[in-house]
């Protein structure tokens, strides 16, 4: 039994491509996710001008607000960027402005952006600094008793009372600041590979079966009970391989946490067991490799999708959550949650745990069931 | 050209009978497509945030707050109010995640504004809705300075009403100028990513069909022939063009018809699929030439087109990518194919995405030309 298994591993490692998939390309996706969620999803605003000394005050004002500031050249190249996406919005400063300004001229300043709630939303912010730091202005606009610049310094050394404004947060953090961007890659590049490697693994399965490998050693004294055990173990092995390789290889290249390790032991060891019995079950069912890596990549693939190893499952509506809960990965991927976020540990990831093992108990029943009968047949 | 049209049919009807090609051109990029837009149409889908309004003053300042500082907001589609009896209400909301912020004026800000003693208006937001928790403070920040104007204006004149300095223009404000939006949506990117990732693995059978020849032993037969070489490599380029444009050419029409992606005009489209089918059979063509067997090519061509489609932002959109990482998709077809789609998107969209296309084509001969000063090395039998 255990030489079946170890066979399976061997023939895994044995192919230098898989080598390429089982390794190196989940790291190097894990790095290419990773920092792309740490460069963070904060909107982009372009900026265009801005010489003048008052015109450079709004720039750093709107620095300051917390806009991410963006230099562009010319207004065509804003308009570009602003269409494809690559800014969220564009603010065209005149070369005039200072002039116009101090001339009590009004200013209308360009604001591209797409109709879009994000890009609406930025014009309000940006419209908030530009009132703030053109007060000074508008109040020697309304006095006109001396030179621009003297009223506007005399407007700004004007203590009033003013309104405050205080700002606050409250609720608690879907994703706490301690949860790097790798930290997520991590755990759903984990999830999403260990499925999917037990699934384009089941073509080997199938390779069993076309060699006629399977038909010999059911013709050796060992019981179909024990072959069948063996495959079992084989497939196990292999999602397990493939699990540890992430979680290691993440930790050590890129520091990724996983929490208590003995719940995240649980969690992989479950997970790979739902895999290894999807393997079964299409090991069993298909009839050529080329369908079972076909299928298997479709399943893998859009399995992962749904259950949130692809997109956070935080940014999923209500009823997309309730979907994806029926994915194993959602399941995987909240137990994962709670021992990163809540400082869990095996025994909060209990009901996690417990759901998965169903799963695992019932892909298990199911191919040894069907691959008893191709096995035997 | 006889020769070369019978060696691409020859390997058609192959590819035809074989159904796995089917599978992996057509069925699995398409069941992908349709997942990734149903997941990720979902959470692509925003909304304008909700305000929630405790008013405890309802005095003249804070109805000027709400109904000309954040009512013509709501008019624009910026933002939507909400309003709550008790600032307990208000937190009840945004902590539940059903508002983004709240607004809380104090009884008697109204009051203390006018005599000029200092007032507060709070803004509470959820921790969670950082942008949205951003424009509130920025809306509120805006009345402020507008009030705080008022006061200065009248402080520095040393008279006048009110009135009479609310009356003075701003002397900047912004105008906005509408932006098409020429960038694909999540769906249709997706869509487009997968079947031009799918479309390197459907094309590759082409070339590298030669070495299939050579282990059938087909291939001694074909050189005997009276035939140029050139010619026996166009018939099976050709093959994968075929294939790969036949099968592009379904996964644009069925995400535009079934997954309701919108393409650009039909002729520009057209082009670069060309463009990009003949891009994949050019790259993969080069990528064969490395290998000795069929088996061989088949792992390197994996290898080299799971690369390049994550390199060209196949799973992860451009935009999130960053510097290093940018550049270097410009080295992948992907990436030029997926751009060329968004030039293309958009009501005043060009008809032709050219500078994509021409990339594209740049590949298509660079890389074809390589393969075939390498073509002695593939048809040694």
């Amino acid at each position: 039994m255990t030489a079946i298994a170890w066979v399976n591993l061997v023939r895994l490692f044995r192919d230098r491509t898989n080598i390429f998939f089982v390794i190196i390309f989940p790291i190097i996706l894990i790095m290419v996710l990773g920092l792309s969620y740490g460069a963070g999803f904060a909107p982009r605003l372009g900026v265009v001008g801005g010489a003048g000394p008052q015109a450079a005050r709004l720039v750093t004002a709107l620095e300051r607000s917390g806009q991410t500031l963006v230099r562009v050249g010319d207004d065509a190249e804003a308009r570009e960027l602003v269409e494809s996406g690559r800014l969220a919005a564009a603010l065209i400063i005149p070369p005039d402005y200072d002039r116009a300004l101090s001339r009590y001229t009004r200013i209308v300043l360009p604001f591209v952006s797409r109709n879009e709630p994000s890009a609406l939303q930025m014009g309000a912010a940006v419209s908030s600094v530009v009132g703030q730091v053109t007060m000074p202005a508008r109040a020697a606009a309304y006095v006109r008793d001396g030179s621009f610049e003297q009223l506007v310094a005399r407007a700004e050394g004007t203590r009033v009372p003013g309104i405050t404004v205080s700002a606050e947060t409250i609720g608690s953090r879907v994703i706490p600041e301690s949860v790097s961007g790798f930290d997520i890659a991590a755990t759903s590049q984990l999830l999403l590979f260990t499925f999917l490697t037990s699934l384009t693994g089941a073509v080997a399965l199938i390779e069993t079966r076309q060699l006629g490998v399977s038909r010999r050693m059911y013709a050796t004294p060992i019981s179909t009970g024990r072959i069948l055990l063996g495959e079992a173990a084989g497939r196990v092995a292999v999602a397990l391989a493939q699990g540890l390789i992430i979680m290691f290889g993440s930790a050590l290249l890129f520091g990724v946490r996983w929490g208590d390790p003995l719940g995240a032991a649980a969690l992989l060891l479950v997970f790979s067991l739902v895999g290894a019995g999807a393997a079964m079950v299409f090991g069993a069912s298909f009839r050529t490799e080329q369908q079972a890596a076909a299928l298997g990549l479709l399943t893998g693939l859009g399995l992962a999708a749904i259950g949130g190893a692809m997109v956070p499952l935080d940014l999923f509506s209500g009823t997309m959550r309730q979907i994806a809960h029926l994915t194993p990965h959602a399941w995987a991927l909240d137990g994962f949650a709670e021992l990163l976020r809540e400082d869990g540990t095996v025994v909060t990831v209990l009901p996690q745990l417990g759901v998965l093992a169903i799963y695992a108990v019932v892909l298990f029943g199911l191919g040894s069931w069907r691959l008893r009968a191709v096995l035997t047949r | 050209m006889r020769a070369m049209l019978l060696i691409t049919a020859k390997d058609l009807r192959q590819r035809v009978r074989d159904r796995s090609l089917l599978l992996m051109a057509i069925l699995v990029p398409f069941g992908l497509a349709a997942i990734f837009s149903l997941v990720f149409g979902d959470v692509e889908d925003q909304q304008a945030p909700t305000f929630v309004v405790a008013d405890q003053d309802r005095g003249q300042i804070a109805t000027t707050f709400t109904g000309q500082a954040l009512a013509p907001l709501e008019r624009r589609g910026v933002l939507r109010l909400k309003k709550a009896g008790t600032e307990q209400d208000a937190r009840t909301l945004v902590e539940r995640g059903e508002a983004a912020a709240a607004y809380v004026i104090p009884a008697g800000f109204t009051r203390d504004v006018l005599s000029g003693r200092p007032a507060t208006l709070r803004v509470i937001g959820n921790v969670n809705a950082r942008i949205g928790t951003f424009v509130a403070r920025s809306v509120a920040d805006a009345f402020a300075a507008e009030v705080r104007y008022v006061q200065v204006a009248l402080a520095v004149k040393g008279g006048g009403s009110p009135q009479e300095a609310v009356a003075v223009a701003a002397p900047v404000t912004l105008e906005n100028l509408a932006a098409d939006r020429r960038q694909l949506s999540i769906g249709e990117y997706l869509s487009a990513g997968m079947a031009v990732f799918f479309l390197f693995f459907t094309v590759r059978f082409g070339f590298s069909s030669i070495l299939d020849e050579r282990r059938d032993g087909t291939l001694a037969r074909l050189l005997a022939a009276p035939i140029p070489r050139v010619t026996i490599a166009f018939g099976k380029l050709l093959g994968g063009i075929v294939v790969g444009v036949v099968s592009m050419t379904v996964l644009v029409v069925a995400a535009w018809l079934l997954l309701d992606a919108r393409w650009g005009h039909p002729v520009g489209v057209g082009l670069l699929v060309v463009a990009g089918v003949l891009a994949a059979t050019g790259v993969m063509a080069m990528v064969a030439t490395v290998a000795t067997t069929a088996e061989q090519a088949g792992n390197v061509h994996g290898v080299v087109a799971v690369l390049l489609g994550v390199l060209g932002g196949v799973f992860i959109p451009i935009q999130q990518m960053s510097g290093a990482l940018e550049v270097l998709s410009l080295l992948t077809p992907h990436r030029w194919f997926l751009e060329g789609l968004a030039d293309l998107h958009g009501e005043n969209a060009p008809m032709l995405a050219t500078g994509p296309t021409l990339a594209l084509l740049g590949f298509a001969t660079v890389t074809t030309g390589i393969a075939l000063t390498r073509l002695g090395r593939m048809l040694r039998t």
